[in-house]
This record gives structure tokens, C-alpha cells and sequence, in this order.
């Protein structure tokens, strides 16, 4: 086996990693601040990234003007869940079930409605860069690099926006003990429709950010939900730096996969791999302080 | 304007089923025929095409006075690409509303339950497959709109071997309709002597394969066939400086593709049966009629489905208007030269398409052109 197989494969899993983790970050965060898992976050990245297409497109927008817009509706699209539907659950004390197949059916709903207005086929962005770097005779893109510098920022930004200002504290404590947290004075429904308005505005992100290279069309968001669900479940799942490193993890697998055993069997191979880490460490790879809010 | 073309034809497909009637001015009593296609679901992406190609034909057909002076009744179905589905529309196409013929269904699975019905009562189903199972083989009345996996397997071979004059192939397919071209790439190989020298499958659905278009390049192949129904694999093969020729079949030669391919959609390389930049001296009525209608050029699955409809039309007008549906699909099991080939129903395939049939187009910076290259010879 070449190193530069070895070296593409690691840099390709590297790639496909970190936009299974921008999404599990988004999951992440709305799970954090709502202790609700988010089936249709994929849904809300095809969103993002299809309102941007058609800025660019049809309105014939600039692309940071289009890119805005994706990252704005696909805010207000979550905002707007939470406060029509999610809130109305609450206050009827429905159970943690109800929530999921609320997302999910809004999930359907969403990819029915990208169909409708967008059609079926794939559409791409315009990349942030069209450099190409060779290393170890893997060639990367430009815009991978800038996905790493993106994820990243993000990551620390999350960690500090949890940890150092107010309003993060209060959307922690919002969601760990709501109660708790309406006696000393927060408004838990605020802080989790604020919390959907994040977890919307990751999920553009992440589409916005991945559309340049893989292309978005109206099906592709079951599998984001899916592979970013799987990333923040690994990593630990109210832990961003978790949805990161699972993210990572289950990329590379996939990808060495394909080197080492076959492509055939290369979601059979990941995945199991992911349930013998999941049974060795049922609380993700950054063990238990992730499931107490990181 | 791709976008806006596409949400037409999806409201257009959100109505069906729906009944095409003939305009006024035709008195005479109108010949109903029925269509089911895919125009939701997975089989869309072709459905929809030819359910474009379907409706020309009616009305091309009605406009010159139809058949034998009476004018096509088309009921469109659409199967959602459910095989349940499309058998229950054809009970009702055949013994509520007594069509005369069936033209579809889109999908295989689909094919392979209308034809349980259908046959039994003699009416002719134009579906837009290949034949598969044997068994199909005994349904003389289900006529075969699309070569057989065998046969595109064997165009793709005859052009790599004796035009590219090349054996050092690759393969890279999808897990369902690539699968099964790469197993009869293999069967057919004992006439071409070919060697894979590597073969990598992505799953349906699948958002990148870059990792296996680097095992690919690794093993520096002369050409590389892809076969499956995606834009990705093209992508990204090209992300990887994978500069050898590209080689596909007939699904992925529509302009659908092409733009998702984005800067990917040049040096490829495509085993199918009409461009429409260049047409053929047969195909260039069909090819102006559609471009007048639509504003865009058609591919294969239009012409596919326009052949269809006339193909039932001229059975009609042998057996005569008031023929009953056996009688009809005996008049159609022949020669018939359509748009997209010369077919001849009457061949054990129930297609009668040759390797001679089989146009070969290559993408230069996103536009197809057409390669002077005849297979079978």
C-alpha cells in the first residue's frame, strides 16, 4: 500500500470527519441547551446551503450576501420550530419521544419542501478558495483547510461562549435544571428558543460550509443526521469538542475502510467498530464529564 | 435557468395522475392509452424526463390527427417508484378504464409487476428497462424500451478496446444498478480480455468517494469506467488530479449531471444513444420538435419515451383503431424505427437493440460531443 494512498485516505477521512462533526456540533449544542436530539438538523444544513444556491443561482446575489441569507433562514427556520411546535410540546409535558418524531417528521417536511422549490438535482456553491496543495501526495483543497480553520474557531468559540459569558451559563442551566434555573431569574423559554436559533445557525454553517465540495441536494440530509448523530454520540454527546473528535474518528474509519478492507464494506466496518467503542465506553470517547455538560 | 425548469416539472408531477385529452376539433371517439411512470421517488430523476417525452408524442401524434383520425386519451399514473403502486395503477388502467396499451413503467421492479398483469391479458407494456430475468423473456407482450445491462456493458467494452484501444480499465459503481453492470462487465469480458485492474463501489446516497477514487488512481488505469447515478464520483476523481478518460453509461448522459459535475464535466466519455448537439438524420425531427416544445435538448429517456408512444401508435394504425389490445401487441412485436434506434419487438430481448445502436458522446468543458465510433463492428 503507497504512502500517498495511506496519505489521501487519512486526509480524506480528516475532510469527511469534520463535516460529520460541524454537524454534531450543531446537534450538540441543541441537545446541550434542550436535552432534545434533533432529527432534522440535516434538513436545516440542506436548507442553509439550498437558500444560498438559489441566491447565487437564481437571485444572482454575491455569494457572501447569499451565504448570509442561508445562515439567516436556516436561524430563523429552527427559531421559529422551537417557538411554533417544541414550546406547545413543552407545555403539555410530552414525553422525550414525541420530540424525536416531531423532528423527525419535520425533517421529511423540510426535504419535501427543498424537492418542491429546488428540484432534484445536486447543486454547488462557489469554494472559498480553488487552491490545491499536495501533501505526502495527497491533494487537499483549499476549502478543506478552510472547513479545519472554521471548525475550529467555532469549537473555541463555543467553549468560551459556555463557559465565560451569561447568557451561555444561563442556557446551560436553562436546559440541565430548568426548574432551578426559573428561580433565579432566567427565562428558560428564551433560553431555548434561543439554543434552536444557535443549533439552526450551526447547521447552515455546516451546509454552507461542505456544499462547495460534495454538492446539496433535497436527500442528502437523513445521511448528515445520521453521520453527525453518530459523531456527537461517540464523542460524548453535550461536548463539542466530542462531536469533533467523533466526527474525525468516524471518518478516518470509513476511509481506511476502503484502503484496508473494501469499499463494499466500509459502512459495515465503521459502524461496527463505532458499537465495540460505544460498549467500551458508553458515555463517547471524552467519557462522562461530556455527558455533564463538558 | 435549471432551477426554476425543475420546480415546473415537479409541480407538473405533483398533479399526476392526470388525463390528457385530446383538443378540440378531433369529433371522433379517442383511442385511450395509458402511462405509468416514476415521477416521484427514487426512479424521478429518469421519470420525469420521460414523462416529457410521453407527452410530446400524444401531442404531436393528436396534432397531425392521430391515428387512423381518432385522437390519443393518455391517463398518466405515477408509481411514486413503488412496484406495489405502479401494479395497482395498472388493474385499474386495464380493467376500470380498458387501455389499449401501457407505456412505462420507469423501474425494473415496477416492470416486473405490471407484466404480471398485463401479460396474462395481452396488452402491450413499453416499459423503460432492459429485459432482466429470464422470466421475462416468456412476457411477449412487455416490449422493452432499453438495452439489457448485458448489452451496455458490451458497449462500454467494445469502445474502451477496439476506439481507445486500451485494456488497463478501472471501475468505480454504485451498490444497486452499478453492481449489476459490473458483474455482467465481467461476464461479457471473456470476448474482450480486458483487465480490471481495480474495481471500488460507493453506496447509493453516498456524499463523497474520493478515498476509493484514490485506490483507483493508485493503480494508474488507462480509463476509468463510472456506473452509477451520481455526480460525485466524477467530482471527485477529478478533485484527485484523476486525469485519465472517464468512460459512463446512458444514466448519467443528461444534462442533470453535467451541471452537478461542475468543472468535473469534460474528458468523459458516454455509451448512449442521442446527442442532441449533433443528432443523427433519424433524430433530428424528434430532437427539433422537443427543443421547440421545452427550450432545452433531449436525451435518451425522452426519446426512449417518445418511441414509445409512437411505437403503440403505429401498432394501432397496422391493426386498425378498434383492434382489441392482443391484436394490437401482435401488430407491435416487430421492426419498428424509432428516435432513439431501430428496434424490433420481436427479438428475444423484446428490444432488438444492437451494439450498432449505441451513440457515442464525449463531454468537452461541460457540452457534448458526439464521437464518430460505431460498436459491434
Amino acid at each position: 500500500m503507497s504512502m500517498m494512498l495511506l496519505a489521501q485516505a487519512c486526509a480524506t477521512g480528516i475532510t469527511n470527519g469534520l463535516i460529520y462533526a460541524l454537524v454534531g456540533l450543531g446537534m450538540a449544542v441543541i441537545f446541550k441547551g434542550s436535552r432534545l436530539i434533533n432529527a432534522m438538523h440535516g434538513e436545516l444544513a440542506v436548507v442553509g446551503a439550498a437558500t444560498a444556491v438559489y441566491c447565487v443561482e437564481i437571485a444572482m446575489w454575491p455569494t457572501w450576501l447569499a451565504v448570509t441569507m442561508g445562515m439567516l433562514i436556516a436561524m430563523v427556520l429552527s427559531t421559529l420550530v422551537d417557538i411554533g411546535l417544541v414550546r406547545r410540546l413543552f407545555n403539555r409535558n410530552a414525553r422525550e419521544e414525541s420530540f424525536l418524531l416531531l423532528t423527525v417528521g419535520l425533517g421529511f417536511t423540510f426535504s419535501a419542501a427543498v424537492l418542491y422549490v429546488f428540484g432534484r438535482e445536486e447543486h454547488l456553491l462557489p469554494a472559498f478558495g480553488d487552491e490545491i496543495y499536495e501533501v505526502a501526495g495527497a491533494i487537499i483543497r483549499e476549502q478543506t483547510i478552510w472547513i479545519v480553520g472554521i471548525a475550529a474557531f467555532i469549537l473555541i468559540g463555543l467553549k468560551l461562549f459556555y463557559k465565560y459569558t451569561d447568557f451561555g451559563l444561563a442556557m446551560m442551566a436553562a436546559s440541565i435544571d430548568p426548574d432551578g434555573a426559573a428561580t433565579t431569574g432566567i427565562n428558560v423559554r428564551l433560553m431555548r428558543t434561543a439554543t434552536f436559533a444557535l443549533g439552526g445557525l450551526m447547521a447552515a454553517v455546516a451546509g454552507l460550509l461542505v456544499t462547495p465540495m460534495i454538492g446539496v441536494s433535497y436527500q442528502m440530509g437523513p445521511i448528515l443526521t445520521l453521520k453527525g448523530f453518530a459523531a456527537a454520540v461517540l464523542g460524548g454527546l453535550t461536548n463539542p469538542l466530542g462531536a469533533l473528535v467523533g466526527g474525525i474518528t468516524i471518518g478516518l474509519l470509513e476511509s481506511l475502510s476502503i484502503v484496508y478492507i473494501s469499499s463494499g464494506l466500509k459502512d459495515a466496518v465503521a459502524l461496527s467498530v463505532l458499537i465495540v467503542i460505544m460498549i467500551l465506553v458508553p458515555d463517547g470517547i471524552l467519557g462522562r464529564s461530556g455527558r455533564k455538560g463538558g | 435557468m435549471p432551477i426554476s425548469l425543475t420546480r415546473r416539472t415537479v409541480l407538473g408531477a405533483m398533479l399526476a395522475p392526470a388525463i390528457i385529452r385530446p383538443t378540440l376539433g378531433h369529433a371522433a371517439e379517442p383511442i385511450r392509452l395509458g402511462a405509468i411512470l416514476s415521477a416521484t421517488g427514487p426512479g424521478a430523476g429518469v421519470g420525469l424526463p420521460q414523462r416529457n417525452g410521453v407527452l410530446l408524442a400524444v401531442k404531436a401524434i393528436n396534432e397531425k390527427g392521430g391515428i387512423a383520425g381518432r385522437p390519443i386519451e393518455l391517463l398518466v399514473e405515477d408509481d411514486g417508484s413503488n412496484p406495489d403502486a405502479a401494479v395497482t395503477k395498472a388493474n385499474n388502467l386495464i380493467f376500470s378504464q380498458k387501455v389499449k396499451a401501457i407505456i412505462g413503467p420507469t423501474l425494473t421492479a415496477s416492470t416486473l409487476s405490471v407484466g404480471g398483469v398485463a401479460d396474462p391479458e395481452k396488452i402491450a407494456v413499453m416499459p423503460f428497462t432492459g429485459l432482466g430475468l429470464e422470466m421475462e423473456k416468456q412476457r411477449r407482450s412487455v416490449f422493452h424500451m432499453l438495452p439489457t445491462q448485458d448489452l451496455n456493458a458490451r458497449a462500454l467494452l467494445e469502445f474502451v478496446t477496439k476506439n481507445m484501444k486500451t485494456r488497463k480499465v478501472a471501475v468505480l459503481h454504485d451498490s444497486a444498478y452499478g453492481n449489476i453492470v459490473m458483474t455482467k462487465l465481467k461476464e461479457v469480458n471473456a470476448t474482450y480480455n480486458v483487465d480490471f485492474v481495480a474495481a471500488e463501489k460507493w453506496e447509493v446516497g453516498a456524499t463523497d468517494v474520493t478515498t476509493q477514487a484514490a485506490k483507483i488512481k493508485a493503480t494508474a488505469p488507462d480509463v476509468v469506467l463510472v456506473i452509477g447515478n451520481s455526480a460525485t464520483p466524477f467530482r471527485n476523481l477529478r478533485q484527485i488530479r484523476m486525469n485519465a478518460p472517464l468512460m459512463s453509461a446512458l444514466g448519467t448522459a443528461s444534462y442533470e449531471y453535467v451541471r452537478a459535475m461542475g468543472d468535473a464535466a469534460d474528458n468523459i466519455i458516454f455509451a448512449e444513444f442521442l446527442v442532441a448537439e449533433d443528432p443523427l438524420p433519424y433524430q433530428k425531427d424528434f430532437v427539433e420538435t422537443f427543443h421547440k416544445e421545452y427550450d432545452t435538448f433531449p436525451k435518451t429517456m425522452e426519446a426512449s419515451a417518445w418511441d414509445a408512444v409512437h411505437a403503440v401508435a403505429a401498432g394501432i394504425a397496422k391493426a386498425g383503431p378498434d383492434a382489441t389490445p392482443a391484436a394490437i401487441s401482435d401488430a407491435i412485436r416487430g421492426p419498428y424505427a424509432g428516435a432513439m434506434a431501430k428496434f424490433d419487438f420481436s427479438a428475444p430481448d423484446l428490444t432488438g437493440l444492437s451494439l450498432s445502436s449505441y451513440v457515442y458522446s464525449k463531454l468537452e468543458k461541460g457540452k457534448f460531443t458526439r464521437v464518430p465510433f460505431t460498436a459491434g463492428q
